[in-house]
């Protein structure tokens, strides 16, 4: 690292690890077993339990998870998936991997930046395959009246849950309402382990599907193989090394036990945060504080009243110790969506993501870094 | 666990390698940051590559060496047929066609430079040469036949990390455009699931460090250190990262690779000599090749099919480990890529070979142990 690089005084995200993590960590190294063995398995058993959901597969990234929910859906060739643009992109390139299209449907508002679902039904076509909702932020898109459209169109209902594990809608887990929920264990997120991710579904067939494919759809594993329970395997279709591997599910597994209390933490944080920032001129914060009680309070975001003030509100903020990032650039407006898709108009997604700045947040947040970005937000705004 | 005698393969993981993995967990940094950088540095000079670029898996560094290389739908690829699957799946990921290629023969069983000439068409863009259990591909011939036919030749290293090419002591990865290693858990360098790709160019270099991470024009690390927080993307790109965990790992166990391909070496010596004359077992290779080879696995050739099976049973009753690769073309999912003439090298190797019990922790013991163990099952 150059000496010259600042870091923020106050980060984005901070992770910090428990030494029952590391000791899950170091005792899993030891075993020499480091790839898809007993660890994986009773991870994915506890976050299944924990979801509800019949079954949970570990995998590599959420973007793989993206990949092989699309896949189990059927979206092949020709076909189109609709998604929301106010996302990170891999909730649509993981639909161009399949050689289909996403189709990009417009947020509600700035205050409720989910899926339209009005809006997505107005863009079904013949060729659409699957909708994709994102649970942004930690907070429940409408997922219930998007499974009545899908169903009654006949459509797969995917959820991209990365930054929503544990957060429910009516008492139901999100990542459960539709065929498929694809989680995310990126460093920066709730439940994190570095690169990882993982998809849950109550179908058998959809489960089966994705583990096969998952590891080259080969018949067996490496760990079948060495517990003497087969000695080969046929490759039955054309899949992927989409693997965890044992030390990060050693990992999720023991934090996985903390994640309530890190959860309850987070939404304790995020309603002082608002109760905060409501106080503050010129910017909208979207959601309310009800909803908060059933998301997984993931990040913190606001948007700015003045458009165009983005930029400089951001670079106010570094200049004071204080990490922002956008969550989200619009996908359709970047170069290689551009190039593809170049007629795509979405104008509420759109003044989002010019507005949109996410704050710092973290479970060990102090109240006095909480004050600080709050007032230099509110100077910055106000300058 | 297993209760083998003498297992397959065996992962020994130091203190010194958990202490890395957790002062990286302790720092609370886990992607694309500076251990990832120590990483691919200390990976470029190993190899004696330009660039190193890490990402998640040999799978992924075949997938973003066929992009970098420019491989798309209509092309052909030639495979060898005797590999593990991933070396024909990435040909298709990008749209390419695989075609399948024979070995040398059930000893040698590395691509045949000769049924790769065969095969070359106008639409042949390029070729993937396995150094298949660690021992070289006959790169220099394959090299002179990519360059008359204007091909881009892709070395499958994911076995084969530490082997050498020629006198010189070059490494295989350097010689094609573009190298595939992978860090599996059973590889000779292992850190659970992980790879690598190397390269010479830097153009190849930079498409593959934009398309491992979604084609963005700037990473989380970057951001987190001041950078501007606006980014873009500019084209269809893959979540391909190594985490900081497994390249702390990497990094530490990277010190040990050369002592360790040492012992595997030792081991396979060992087990040559005692092995040599055994009725009905065949060595492959010869010396030579032992000397460059990495030895990620030890295959031995018995009578056919039906005596390996049996072989490979009567191993399995006295504890002893092995398994055995299969040909492309003997899985469902590739029945059909098979040429009309076949792959008969291709399929007598893969139906001949056991592979023996090899790790850097192998012992004297285990070896006299296996080498009992096969003399006597032969004899019967």
């Amino acid at each position: 690292m150059a000496s010259t690089e600042t870091f923020p005084e106050l980060p984005l995200f901070d992770l910090q690890l428990q030494p029952q993590d590391l000791e899950a960590v170091a005792e899993t190294l030891r075993s020499g077993w480091l790839t898809l063995g007993p660890r994986t398995a009773e991870f994915e058993r506890v976050f299944a339990e924990h979801l509800g959901a019949k079954h949970a597969i570990a995998v590599s990234s959420c973007t793989a998870a993206l990949h092989l929910a699309y896949l189990a859906a059927g979206v092949g060739p020709g076909d189109e998936v609709i998604v929301p643009a106010f996302t990170f992109a891999a909730t649509a390139t993981a639909a161009i991997y399949c050689g289909a299209d996403p189709v990009f449907a417009e947020i509600v508002s700035r205050e409720v930046p989910s899926l339209d679902p009005d809006d997505v039904e107005r863009r079904i076509t013949p060729r659409t395959k699957a909708v994709c909702i994102v649970h942004y932020a930690g907070y429940a898109a409408d997922a219930e009246r998007m499974k009545e459209i899908c169903d009654r169109h006949g459509i797969a209902l995917i959820e991209d849950v990365a930054h929503a594990p544990s957060a429910t809608l009516h008492g139901r887990k999100l990542g459960t309402w539709g065929l498929a929920g694809a989680f995310s264990f990126f460093s920066n997120k709730v439940l994190s382990v570095g690169e990882g991710g993982l998809l849950c579904t109550d179908s058998d067939e959809v489960a089966a599907f994705v583990r096969s494919h998952r590891s080259h759809c080969m018949t067996s594993g490496t760990w079948d193989r060495h517990s003497g329970r087969t000695d080969t395997y046929d490759v039955v279709g054309l899949g992927f090394n989409y693997r965890l591997d044992e030390p990060r599910s050693a990992l999720l597994l023991s934090r996985m036990g903390r994640l309530e209390q890190e959860i309850e933490r987070r939404r304790e944080l995020t309603l002082r945060y608002r109760s905060l920032l409501s106080g503050v001129e010129g910017i909208v914060v979207p959601f309310t504080d009800e909803e908060v009680h059933t998301s997984s309070a993931y990040v913190i975001p606001i948007m700015l009243e003045e458009d165009g003030s983005q930029g400089e509100v951001s670079s106010r903020l570094r200049d004071r110790g204080i990490q922002t990032s956008i969550f989200y650039p619009s996908i359709h407006r970047f170069t290689a969506y551009r190039e593809r898709y170049p007629d795509v108009s979405l104008p509420i997604t759109e003044l989002a993501s010019r507005t949109e700045l996410t704050l710092p947040f973290y479970p060990h947040m102090t109240n006095d870094d909480q004050d600080r970005v709050v007032t230099a937000l509110a100077e910055a705004v106000r300058r | 666990m297993s209760d083998w005698r003498v297992p397959l393969t065996d992962i020994a993981v130091p203190e010194q390698d958990v202490r890395a993995v957790l002062d990286c967990l302790e720092s609370g940094w886990l992607t694309m940051g500076p251990r990832i950088a120590a990483f691919e540095q200390a990976l470029a000079e190993f190899v004696g590559t330009e660039h190193a670029v890490t990402v998640s898996s040999g799978t992924a560094a075949l997938h973003l060496a066929c992009l970098a290389a420019g491989l798309g739908p209509g092309d052909e690829v030639i495979v060898p047929a005797f590999t593990f699957v991933a070396s024909a799946s990435a040909t298709r990921y990008v749209g390419a066609t695989p075609v399948l290629c024979d070995v040398i023969s059930p000893r040698e069983f590395v691509l045949d430079p000769a049924d790769v000439a065969r095969r070359i068409t106008p639409r042949t863009k390029a070729v993937i040469a396995v150094h298949f259990c660690g021992y070289p591909a006959a790169i220099a011939e394959l090299r002179a036949l990519c360059d008359e036919h204007g091909l881009v030749l892709i070395e499958d290293c994911a076995q084969a990390i530490g082997a050498t090419v020629d006198e010189s002591g070059r490494s295989v990865g350097t010689v094609g455009e573009l190298g595939a290693f992978s860090f599996f858990s059973k590889k000779q360098l292992c850190v659970g699931e992980g790879g690598m790709v190397s390269c010479a160019a830097a153009e190849h270099a930079e498409r593959v460090r934009l398309l491992r991470s979604h084609a963005l024009t700037s990473s989380t690390w970057d951001r987190h250190r001041g950078h501007d927080p606006a980014y873009d993307i500019v084209d269809i790109g893959f979540n391909y990262r190594m985490d900081e965990p497994r390249a702390a790992l990497g990094l530490s166990r990277l010190e040990r690779l050369p002592e360790a391909l040492s012992a595997r070496r030792a081991t396979v010596r060992a087990y040559r000599e005692q092995l040599a004359g055994i009725e009905g077992l065949e060595l492959c290779f010869d010396d030579e090749a032992v000397e460059r080879s990495s030895h990620f696995a030890f295959p031995v050739l018995v009578a056919d099919r039906e005596r390996r099976d049996r072989f490979r049973d009567q191993l399995k009753d006295a504890g002893i480990q092995t398994t055995w690769y299969p040909a492309l073309h003997s899985f469902t999912e590739y029945g059909g890529y098979a040429p009309p003439d076949g792959l008969p090298a291709a399929a007598e190797a893969a139906g001949r070979h056991c592979a023996l019990p090899l790790s850097s922790s192998t012992t004297a013991e285990e070896v006299e142990i296996v080498v009992e163990t096969v003399r006597a099952a032969l004899a019967d």
